[in-house]
């Protein structure tokens, strides 16, 4: 059973963008997502969102009015709006193999963008090469988005704290052994 | 403890990397390891430990009150490290065992020692090699030393005051005494080798003596045979030293003890000089007319020969030293040594440093002429008895100060190692007073709790890697812990000490390979009647049947 949760509009080697099925239904910040391109499934994880209108030229306009008004007054409106997201390509799986870095070709476009299942997530966060990629986001809010995905990692992890810890002090040689950084990141992935 | 070489050098030490998890507080400076290099096992020992951080800013920054960060944090941005000092090179392929000459490439893993390496280094216990304890926690592991290399050259025993060394010494003898391959001399100040000594454990309250243990193999010899008999010992002879064999070379070596200047010093030699071999007593009975009259004929100074009169009249009051003693103790000794037994000489109340010094260095330098004389005789081609001996003497650094040490027959002992087959073990609680170069001389040293910085110094002064066996010396127990080194074992070890009870009282006297039955004993086990370890005190000490022996032996 495949969700589709997007397309694709824009793609490059490091990160793509795809436009979701509904304006108002976005996977979640730091999730991962596949795209199947033939032979590969190309992994992302979620980098961030943006909700404009249709022609991305005009701009939204406020009503100060409530959701629920709105919808019965102006349902029109809703009509003229578009999600996007952005995810950074963290690797790739071939003949049933992962490989933790960027596939050969960057994805076409119009491709469908769908959920990572369960055992993928555990597959690729195994590799923790992925930090580096989620650290180095060219959205340039690498911190957060490392926090994001460990989160949204960990939770699929038999032992979620030892998972943590372990990408933790794969992160702290990344950030050239700066506490301060780690300390930072790690205050963001709360753990129950 | 396990982990990884980070980085190190040949002249420095290594430094290991914990793994993570891994308890530093459990890794024990001391602690005997190996480094499973590419090619090479390098068997070492922690010298120190610390504390480090890739990034220094981290010791700073991670907090105590956030675990997580703490946990990520230890082991990768701040590490627990171990210095290790690789002492020994063993190579896989053909087991030859090497000084170490390289060292193990970087990340080669680290271990703790295990039983099959102690035996793979310092041997299994057999008759030449004692088991003298174990390394640190391997408690049923034995650690043992070559006795043959052991007695080839002087040793030392060193420790504060307290720290085991008498009981170190106890185990040594038993070891030594055992294996047969040597004969021991002990000058016993404290009278607490030859029959029985004290132990402060409160359950054992009391550590059996030699005689206890090995019976007819040891002789009590004692200066005090009033203090002997009240302790309940049965000494075999009683020592008398005569004046005659009182000589200028034994006043110095105690001046101190008779508060002599330097010019009574020449005084006395002008006196044997003139008076021949009985100076000492013709000096003693001068009256001051004599005196004035020695005075004038050899241009001394009546003064300061009244003076060291009255200093020497102290001799007169030590109560085994006689005009005409009725036996000779030298002969005694050497007979008893000659017919494979080993003599203890107990002080009894005779135990200053005068008595001590004068006695211990008047019978050494004859036993010693003797022995010369024997070598030289082997060496000529003549058959005769040439066990080596052992001579036990507590309170080194009185003999062997480096005023004193080039002197006395002590030091020169020290230096010409076994050439004449009798070499010393120095028992002393203050090594920093003997003369640097005999310690440099010493083959073997055991040394238990040191805290002195000079004494620290002065027993790893000569060895290899002293600058890192510092912190281990300083940092033993203060019981039942000491750091082996030298020539009877390949490598410095820190050991726990083997525990002298009942235990071991049965192991050494266990007779396990006949090495009970050497040289001219064997033939007479029987006259002995009682075997080794059980003799009670109501028995009949050996002595008279010894006297018996000799009789039949010497036709005295
Ligand atoms: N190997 C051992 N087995 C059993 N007990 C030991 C051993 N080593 C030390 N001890 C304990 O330590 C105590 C002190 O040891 P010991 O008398 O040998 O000290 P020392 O160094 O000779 O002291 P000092 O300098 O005062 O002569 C002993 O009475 C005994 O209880
Ligand atoms: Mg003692």
């Amino acid at each position: 059973m495949h969700t589709l949760i997007g397309e694709i509009i824009e793609s490059r080697t490091a990160e793509f963008v795809a436009e979701a099925v509904r304006y108002d239904q976005v996977p979640a910040y730091g999730s991962f997502v596949r795209v199947m391109d033939g032979e590969l499934r190309v992994y992302g994880i979620v980098s961030g969102a943006y909700t404009g209108s249709l022609d991305g030229m005009s701009k939204a306009k406020a009503f100060f009015k409530s959701i629920d008004e709105l919808k019965m007054e102006q349902p029109q409106i809703f009509e003229l709006l578009r999600t996007e997201f952005s995810c950074v390509v963290v690797g790739y799986a071939q003949d049933g193999r992962y490989h933790p870095y960027y596939p050969p070709i960057h994805l076409s476009l119009h491709l469908p963008v769908e959920k990572a299942d369960d055992d993928e997530i555990l597959t690729i966060s195994q590799h923790l090469g992925f930090l580096e990629k989620t650290l180095n986001s060219p959205a340039g809010n690498g911190e957060e988005l490392t926090a994001a995905a460990i989160r949204m990692a960990a939770r699929f992890h038999p032992d979620p704290r030892e998972y943590i810890v372990r990408a933790g002090r794969e992160l702290l040689k990344m950030l050239n052994y700066d506490t301060q950084r780690l300390k930072s990141i790690l205050e963001r992935v709360d753990i129950a | 403890m396990r982990g990884t070489i980070l980085r190190g050098s040949l002249s420095g030490g290594l430094e290991v990397r914990l793994d993570i998890g891994e308890n530093i507080e459990e890794v024990k400076v001391g602690t005997f390891c190996v480094v499973e290099g590419r090619t090479h096992d390098f068997f070492s020992m922690v010298v120190d430990e610390d504390i480090e951080a890739a990034n220094p800013k981290a010791f700073y920054e991670t907090l105590s009150d956030n675990s997580l960060l703490n946990e990520v944090v230890r082991g990768t941005g701040i590490i627990d490290k171990v210095k290790i000092q690789p002492m020994i090179a063993i190579r896989r392929e053909d087991g030859r065992v090497q000084p170490v000459k390289s060292i193990p490439s970087y990340l080669s893993r680290v271990r703790e020692a295990r039983e099959e390496d102690v035996f793979k280094i310092f041997g299994r216990p057999d008759r030449t090699h004692f088991h003298v304890g174990s390394p640190l926690d391997m408690d049923h592991i034995p650690v043992c030393i070559d006795l043959k290399k052991f007695i080839e050259r002087s040793n030392g025993i060193f420790g504060k005051s307290g720290t085991g060394k008498t009981f170190y010494t106890r185990i040594m003898l038993c070891g030594m005494i055992k294996s047969g391959l040597c004969n021991v001399l002990v000058f016993d100040m404290h009278s607490e080798y030859g029959w029985e000594g004290e132990d402060e454990d409160e359950t054992r309250k009391k550590a059996k003596g030699l005689k206890q243990l090995f019976g007819s193999k040891v002789a009590i010899f004692t200066l005090d045979p009033e203090s002997s008999r009240n302790r309940g010992v049965h000494p075999d002879f009683v020592v008398e030293i005569p004046y005659r064999s009182i000589e200028a070379e034994d006043i110095v070596m105690v001046r101190e003890e008779l508060n002599l200047n330097p010019t009574a010093l020449e005084v006395i030699y002008v006196l044997q000089k003139h008076l021949g071999q009985d100076w000492l007593i013709t000096f003693l009975n001068m009256d001051a007319f004599a005196i004035e009259e020695f005075a004038e004929r050899t241009g001394a100074h009546a003064g300061a020969l009244q003076a060291l009169q009255r200093k020497l009249f102290k001799l007169q009051k030590l109560p085994f030293i006689k005009e005409n003693p009725a036996d000779d103790a030298v002969e005694r000794i050497m007979q008893y040594l000659d017919s494979g037994m080993n003599v203890v000489l107990e002080f009894g109340h005779q135990r200053s440093m005068l008595a001590y010094m004068l006695v211990a260095n008047i019978l050494t330098r004859r036993i010693h002429e003797l022995y010369v004389k024997r070598s030289e005789r082997a060496l000529g081609g003549m058959q005769g008895n040439n066990t080596p001996l052992v001579i036990v003497i507590e309170e080194a650094h009185k003999f062997l100060s480096p005023e004193l040490s080039r002197q006395t027959i002590f030091g020169m002992i020290a230096r010409e190692m076994r050439k004449y087959n009798v070499t010393l073990l120095v028992v002393d609680q203050r090594p920093s007073g003997i003369d640097p170069e005999v310690l440099s001389q010493l083959g073997t040293k055991i040394v238990a709790l040191l805290t002195e910085e000079k004494d620290i110094e002065s027993v790893l002064c000569g060895v290899n890697n002293a600058r890192m066996l510092r912190n281990v010396l300083a940092s033993l127990d203060t019981k039942q812990q000491a750091i082996i080194m030298g020539h009877a074992v390949p490598m410095p070890v820190v050991i726990k000490t083997r525990t002298y009870d009942e235990t071991f009282y049965k192991e050494i006297t266990r007779d396990e390979d006949g090495a009970f039955s050497r040289g001219p004993m064997a033939g007479h086990k029987q006259a002995f009647g009682s075997p080794a370890g059980n003799y009670g005190v109501d028995e009949l000490p050996p002595g008279k049947e010894f006297e018996d022996l000799m009789k039949e032996l010497y036709g005295i």
